[in-house]
């Protein structure tokens, strides 16, 4: 087998570390958004509820969270499975710059949804 | 009792492929090591099967196989210790390396992994008189990762070597740990340079079977943390 060993520092170390501490407050935002948003009496899904719901700053700024968070760590999350593979530099470019332009694009429409309440 | 023994089996001159082959062995005993039985089929019956051992008590650590679908020491596991259903045992070459013959399989890339992490002391400063001394708990933070035997079980149990023949894998870095936290090395910034890579430590998922696989139950994902966490230190 030829074992070719790769000896830079990879800066997998940050990545790694951000991955985990959004993992950790998805946790938090996530139990937030199912209590707040699903199982809350008074939460209710009717246009009137949700337009009030979302012009409050709290509640819109937890959706911000959520976005900004969950787009990043779930693209973040996915390259890091990417890399795992042994691909050749073009298809894990290719996919690298597919990852970053639809977390950039699912972002803008997450933020500019969220900014037209 | 009766058992029957399903081993893969595979001779480059002759097969295209490896495949499975029963052996019923009579007069089992509970007691018996799955090592037992493969001496058994070599010596009664199939003079050819090839797997390697040598100490045969666990320390050595070349006697690495995957029996019922999980990575052990042949010597190290009695028959009434497996689950056994329909009386039969499977036995295959750990995975993920190249396939010599039957259960043995060529660990030379194993290896060379281990000697990439420098498995040595490098000190800054000259021997002293009489030994470098270290405080008992100093030590005790390096006896958990010096249980090693290098038995290759918990490398190629990761799925993350599965999928990239250049992972370095579990075995390397618990090697690694040994010398980073060894409070008589000075190179620290060295190893964790060779492991702080795309093929390195990032590659680990923190799934576990390392963990499973390890005869010498050692926690290795708990050291593997403890190296991404000094790699990231670098960094902030
Ligand atoms: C309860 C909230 C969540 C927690 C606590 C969490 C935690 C984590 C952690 C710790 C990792 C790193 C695993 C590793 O490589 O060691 C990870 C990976 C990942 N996460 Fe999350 N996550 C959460 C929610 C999400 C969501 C909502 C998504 C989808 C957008 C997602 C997508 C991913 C992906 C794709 C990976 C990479 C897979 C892997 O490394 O195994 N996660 N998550
Ligand atoms: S850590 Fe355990 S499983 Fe891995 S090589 Fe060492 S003894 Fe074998
Ligand atoms: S034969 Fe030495 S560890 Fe099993």
């Amino acid at each position: 087998m030829a074992y070719k060993q790769v000896s830079s520092r990879s800066g997998g170390a940050l990545s790694w570390f951000l991955q985990r501490v959004t993992g950790i407050v998805l946790l938090f935002v996530m139990i937030g958004h199912y209590i707040l948003m699903h199982y809350n009496i008074d939460s209710g899904h009717t246009y009137d509820a949700v337009l009030s719901r979302m012009q409050n700053p709290f509640y819109k700024g937890l959706q911000m969270t959520f976005v900004v968070l969950g787009i990043y760590h779930g693209v973040n999350g996915t390259w890091s499975v990417v890399r795992d593979f042994d691909l050749n530099k073009s298809v894990s470019w290719t996919i690298y710059a597919l990852l970053v332009i639809s977390g950039v694009v699912f972002g803008l429409v997450g933020i500019t949804t969220l900014m037209s309440f | 009792m009766e058992l029957t023994v399903r081993i893969q089996r595979y001779d480059p001159e002759k097969d295209s492929a490896p495949h499975f082959e029963n052996y019923k062995l009579e007069n089992v005993n509970k007691t018996d090591r799955i090592l037992d039985l493969l001496n058994r089929i070599k010596w009664e019956i199939d003079g050819g099967l090839t797997y390697r051992r040598s100490c045969t008590h666990g320390i050595c650590g070349s006697d690495a196989v995957k029996i019922n679908g999980r990575n052990r020491l042949a010597c190290s596991v009695l028959v009434q210790d497996l689950k056994i259903s329909k009386s039969t045992i499977q036995i295959e070459p750990i995975p993920a390396l190249p396939l010599e013959k039957d259960l043995l399989v060529d660990m030379s890339s194993f290896f060379e992994k281990y000697e990439i992490v420098k498995p040595y002391l490098i000190p800054k400063d000259a021997p002293p008189e009489r030994e470098r001394y270290q405080t008992n708990e100093d030590a005790e933070l390096l006896f958990e990762s010096a249980k090693c035997i290098q038995c290759g079980s918990c490398s190629t149990s990761c799925p993350s070597l599965w999928v990239n023949e250049n992972y370095i894998g579990p075995a390397a870095f618990l090697k690694a740990y040994r010398f980073i936290f060894d409070t008589r090395d000075d190179a620290t910034a060295e190893r964790l340079d060779l492991i702080d890579t795309t093929d390195g430590l990032w590659r680990c998922h923190t799934i576990f079977n390392c963990v499973e696989a390890c005869p010498k139950e050692i926690d290795i994902t708990w050291h593997i943390s403890q190296l991404k966490k000094a790699a990231l230190r670098r960094e902030i």
